[in-house]
């Protein structure tokens, strides 16, 4: 017994001061400051482009160390680690809040808010456009400083164009042009003529909100606004094309992208995120885009995607240090290697124009081109305010679920879900 | 039962007179010995009291409160979550989903393995492996690859089986976003990766019972038929108890996984089911209350069920051998 004891103390001993060892000696050297920068930037989606920024940043900045962690289950899934994180008072000095759980995050979670810095860095503030700042808005407040800036855009299949008599290189402007030269793709190809993105969040549904000139929350933030005359004439054409005229196919999100891919509708709408996948899987055709249709003669507006960058570090010197890795990852350059690896839109407009920096990338992409044209018209996604918030989201999903299944008129189904959506906000 | 456990306490009350001491010095090893297997359990129960026991007497007590995961506070509310879950939409469809089911599973990972398995013990050997392979290969996929494999086939313009539907002039339905199917887009999935592993825990079963008795029962003239009924199915009584509760346990749980990659519980709460209900109400929602008293609610009735399970089919199981 005795023996076999002191077999495990041999055995482990070891292990215990190779642990010692490889802890840091302190008082030795200076080591540089650690901050936490947690991201959904998996290996396929910039997490390249991320480790690039962050070698660059510590080059640039010898005295911080950017410790990156990927979390899983894109904005949601990082909000459940952050909860976690926050209730251990242990929480990541930056991460990235998905623009659509923005006000619950402000409302509910211990950060820094970011107007003092206006004062203090008005230089950086510079350069950025107001309709892309108040992306990281809430209540009038800076909560974070947008990062990820997408819109979505109409991906279409020039062939099926071709093949149905319509001029490719005249895309549908307006959702009656989409309709009619819909109706020939149908009759001449038999194939759907639109995909509008179905996926487990209502970004698709806020931008039809949008461009039909109403807005997704009244401005006090008490009432939702889907169920406004000109938001309900929108979800009933929606309805209608799935339905009655099958213009539009109903499907879900991976379903309708891969049908657009193997050549089986002719336009998708989604996000301009997608623009390599689009373009390294669509199946013998050529694809591109045009800005998403517009409502008659009513301007251009689309709910933005993305992320801003909040800051939870709870000590000045992570904080501090928290401000200048935000103000790297904004740069021109910083902004230059987070548009080519990730397809988002640079916050700051001219780095798009700016032959040293990304003009040569969006040359060579002409499917960034109409996310450009859109960058003008973004509007925020809208994150519903109060600890019910994300429930009203959830709401405005399931009333597009229902009204795609067409047994009952929008109107109805929009008119009983704002009602309910209405109860869960903050009086 | 185990009759030793039962016997020990009986054994000190029994010794009226004085005690001899060999007779102490029994006594002394045989608490010795007790106290030894207790030790033996205690890693166990520890793990147990603090992963399965602990969580579920916290998650009794925030099923009465408020609480988003983060805030400092816990707000009390009485009996509130419990009267919100059954006033919503959501808690009954899940509900009803959830007996669709485990009726389902039950029906066809119970029933139709056990027929598989008879036919299959009939066949030639050779035949026999490769039905064993065909069958169990879905249970060595991950479920979250399977989803995948699944996605596909279910694609409403050109899956292999609307494909296949097409070929004899059918028209199927969009199994994932139709609010009538796809709860059974679900169902399917799960039944067909649970099926294989109980047609193997059934062969076993059937293996395992002496040929002597069914060739007895066939030398006296029973039929094939009278031969199941009243050999080889009373001996197979404990597999088939064995395999029904664990379907009928883990078919909440395993329904979560299709619907969180398959339709997120739509459309419009379609094929919503309890399990992705909690974990909606938890982490999509971030009530953790509300989601507590969701969890509360389905382990009482499953727990119910299961014990009415066990009392009803302890009666006719016949652990014999």
């Amino acid at each position: 017994m005795r023996r076999q004891l002191a077999k495990w103390m041999i055995a482990v001993l070891p292990v215990l001061a190779a642990g010692l060892a490889v802890l840091p000696a302190p008082g030795f050297a200076a080591s540089p400051l650690t901050i936490e920068y947690w991201h959904i930037n998996s290996p396929t989606f910039g997490g390249p482009a991320l480790k690039e920024l962050v070698t660059r940043f510590e080059a640039k900045h010898p005295d911080i160390k950017v410790i990156e962690k990927f979390q899983p289950g894109v904005y949601t899934g990082l909000m459940q680690q952050l909860q976690v994180a926050l209730a251990a008072k242990r929480p990541p000095a930056v991460a990235q809040i998905g623009y659509n759980l923005l006000a619950y995050a402000a409302g509910q979670f211990p950060h820094v808010t970011l107007d003092k810095y206006r004062q203090s860095d008005p230089a950086f503030f510079k350069g950025i456009p107001d309709n892309i700042m108040v992306l990281g808005q809430f209540g009038g407040v800076q909560h974070g400083i947008p990062f990820g800036v997408s819109t979505p855009v109409m991906y279409y299949n020039a062939d099926l164009f071709k093949a149905a008599g319509l001029n490719p290189d005249q895309p549908p402007q307006t959702w009656d042009e989409v309709q009619r030269m819909g109706q020939a793709i149908k009759q001449k190809t038999g194939k759907f003529a639109i995909y509008l993105q179905q996926p487990n969040d209502d970004w698709m549904e806020q931008t039809l909100v949008w461009g039909s000139g109403g807005r997704p929350l009244s401005e006090d933030g008490k009432r939702v606004g889907w169920d406004a005359p000109q938001a309900t004439e929108a979800f009933q054409m929606w309805q209608d094309m799935a339905n009655k005229t099958k213009l539009a196919a109903n499907m879900t999100w991976e379903e309708g992208i891969q049908a657009f891919l193997s050549g089986h509708v002719a336009m998708c709408i989604t996000t301009i995120g997608r623009q390599e996948h689009m373009r390294k899987n669509a199946n013998n055709f050529q694809v591109r885009t045009a800005p998403v249709p517009r409502f008659g003669t009513k301007p251009l507006a689309t709910a933005t995607g993305g992320n801003a960058l909040l800051i939870f570090a709870n000590d000045p010197a992570q904080e501090k240090a928290a401000w200048e890795w935000i103000k790297y990852l904004l740069s021109p350059e910083g902004a230059t290697i987070w548009t080519k690896g990730t397809g988002y839109l640079p916050p700051r407009a001219e780095t798009a124009t700016d032959p040293k920096y990304l003009k040569p990338f969006f040359d060579e992409n002409p499917l960034m081109q109409a996310a450009l044209a859109t960058f003008p018209y973004a509007k925020p996604w809208v994150s519903f305010p109060g600890p019910r918030g994300l429930e009203v989201t959830k709401i405005f999903i399931k009333a597009r679920e229902e009204i795609l299944e067409g047994k009952r008129p929008a109107e109805a189904i929009l008119r009983d879900t704002a009602q309910q959506a209405n109860a869960l906000l903050p009086k | 039962m185990d009759r030793s456990l039962t016997a020990a306490p009986g054994y000190v009350e029994a010794a009226p007179a004085p005690l001899s001491l060999a007779e102490v010095a029994r006594a002394r090893r045989r608490r010795r010995v007790l106290i030894t297997g207790y030790l033996y359990l205690l890693p166990a129960a520890i793990l147990t009291g603090i992963f399965v026991y602990w969580p579920l007497v916290a998650s009794g007590i925030l099923s009465f409160y408020e609480w988003n995961l983060v805030s400092p506070a816990w707000v009390s509310v009485g009996w509130q979550n419990y009267l919100e879950l059954f006033w919503s939409r959501a808690f009954w469809l899940a509900v009803i989903n959830t007996g669709k089911a485990a009726g389902a599973l039950t029906l066809f990972t119970v029933l139709i393995p056990l027929v598989l398995a008879v036919l299959v013990l009939r066949a030639s050997p050779r035949l026999q492996t490769i039905c064993r392979v065909v069958l169990f290969s879905p249970a060595v996929i991950s479920m979250a690859i399977a989803c995948a494999i699944w996605l596909w086939m279910y694609h409403p313009l050109y899956g292999v089986l609307n494909s296949t539907l097409r070929l004899v002039g059918i028209e199927g339905p969009r199994w994932l976003s139709s609010g009538d199917w796809a709860i059974w887009g679900i169902i399917n999935v799960t039944v067909w990766k649970t099926l294989g592993f109980n047609f193997v825990v059934f062969l076993a079963g059937l293996l395992a019972i002496p040929r002597e008795m069914q060739e007895a029962a066939r030398v006296d003239g029973a039929s094939e038929w009278r031969v199941f009924r009243h050999v080889t199915w009373p001996i197979l009584a404990p597999t088939t108890l064995f395999v029904f509760l664990t379907t009928f346990i883990l078919a909440p749980q395993n329904l979560f996984v299709p619907t969180q990659i398959l339709t997120h519980g739509g459309p419009n709460e379609a094929s919503n089911n309890l399990g992705y209900l909690v974990y909606q109400l938890g982490f999509e929602y971030f009530r953790a209350g509300y989601a507590s008293a969701a969890a509360m609610v389905i382990f009482l009735i499953f727990l119910g069920l299961t014990f009415l399970q066990f009392t009803l089919a302890e009666r006719r199981v016949h652990y014999g051998g």
